[in-house]
């Protein structure tokens, strides 16, 4: 495993998508190799960042009144 | 001698669809709405988006495999409803070609200033969502299915009816390009020094 087959396997690799033999490879890489450490962190980083600061939203209460009227006469 | 009272009438079908329907549907209710909202871009038509996909899961809830995977069926539905009916009204047919954007990868960008991306932390909810807006939608699409609500390549290949190849491709560009989005942001914010592609 070079640092380019690193890089391009980092979000599989994040999304635990894949097979175990190469997830090894990778995590061996990452282990021996502090750059691609860095933009390994550096990923995971913003893929947290990005859940937080989306997740907040949920669906109005008026919608989930409209949805029961509709569906149950409610 | 009196006789015992008959057992109660076992509920009526219609009430174990109700309940069955709460407790796998409706709970999912957030997700149709966040989902329904980056591809809308508007409340008004996302709630009615969300109305309308309950209404036609409920009326094919019997198609349904209970105990299986109710988000992915409930986001299928959502997809077909916001092409049928919502992107005409909603949003232009997108001319973007998506082959040609070519996004480029932050991180060595900001490798020496800011490796740990602290620069991501002042940048605020609206300012993410309006960039995941800007997205093209096969990018947007992919992207919050996997990266707000956590689904998986298969699960979106599923929804989206295109090879897990595709997801993985689309999911890699989409990241890269909202990240080029927040990082040319930031810079213009003064957030962290750069240079602005």
């Amino acid at each position: 495993m070079n640092c380019r087959e690193c890089v391009e396997h980092l979000y599989e690799f994040l999304d635990r998508e894949l097979t175990p033999q190469l997830e090894r490879e990778i995590r061996e890489h990452l282990e021996d190799c502090p750059p691609c450490e860095e933009q390994y962190d550096f990923e995971e980083l913003f893929l947290k960042f990005l859940k937080a600061r989306c997740k907040t939203q949920g669906a109005p209460p008026e919608l989930k009144k409209r949805v029961l009227r509709e569906l149950f006469g409610e | 001698m009196a006789l015992p009272p008959p057992p109660p009438p076992p509920n009526p079908p219609l009430d174990d669809k109700r309940a069955s329907f709460e407790r796998e549907a409706l709970v999912h209710l957030d997700v149709l709405y966040r989902v329904a909202l980056r591809l809308t871009a508007n409340p008004t038509d996302a709630d009615d988006l969300v109305q309308e996909t309950m209404l036609k899961a409920y009326r094919a809830w019997d198609q349904y495999e209970q105990g299986t995977n109710a988000k992915a069926w409930l986001l299928t539905i959502l997809r077909h409803a916001f092409i049928n009916e919502y992107r005409r009204k909603t949003r232009h047919p997108e001319t973007v070609d998506i082959d040609a954007i070519e996004p480029y990868a932050v991180f060595p960008e900001v490798q020496d200033e800011d490796p740990q991306g602290a620069f991501f932390d002042r940048i605020v909810d609206d300012e993410v969502l309006r960039a995941i807006d800007q997205l093209p939608e096969v990018f947007r699409e992919t992207l919050v299915l996997s990266d707000v609500e956590g689904m998986s390549y298969q699960e979106i290949a599923g929804i989206l009816e295109v090879p897990i190849g595709t997801v993985k491709s689309r999911l890699f560009r989409a990241r890269q390009l909202l990240q080029t989005k927040l990082y040319d942001y930031a810079v213009e914010m003064g957030y962290i020094k750069g240079s602005p592609a």
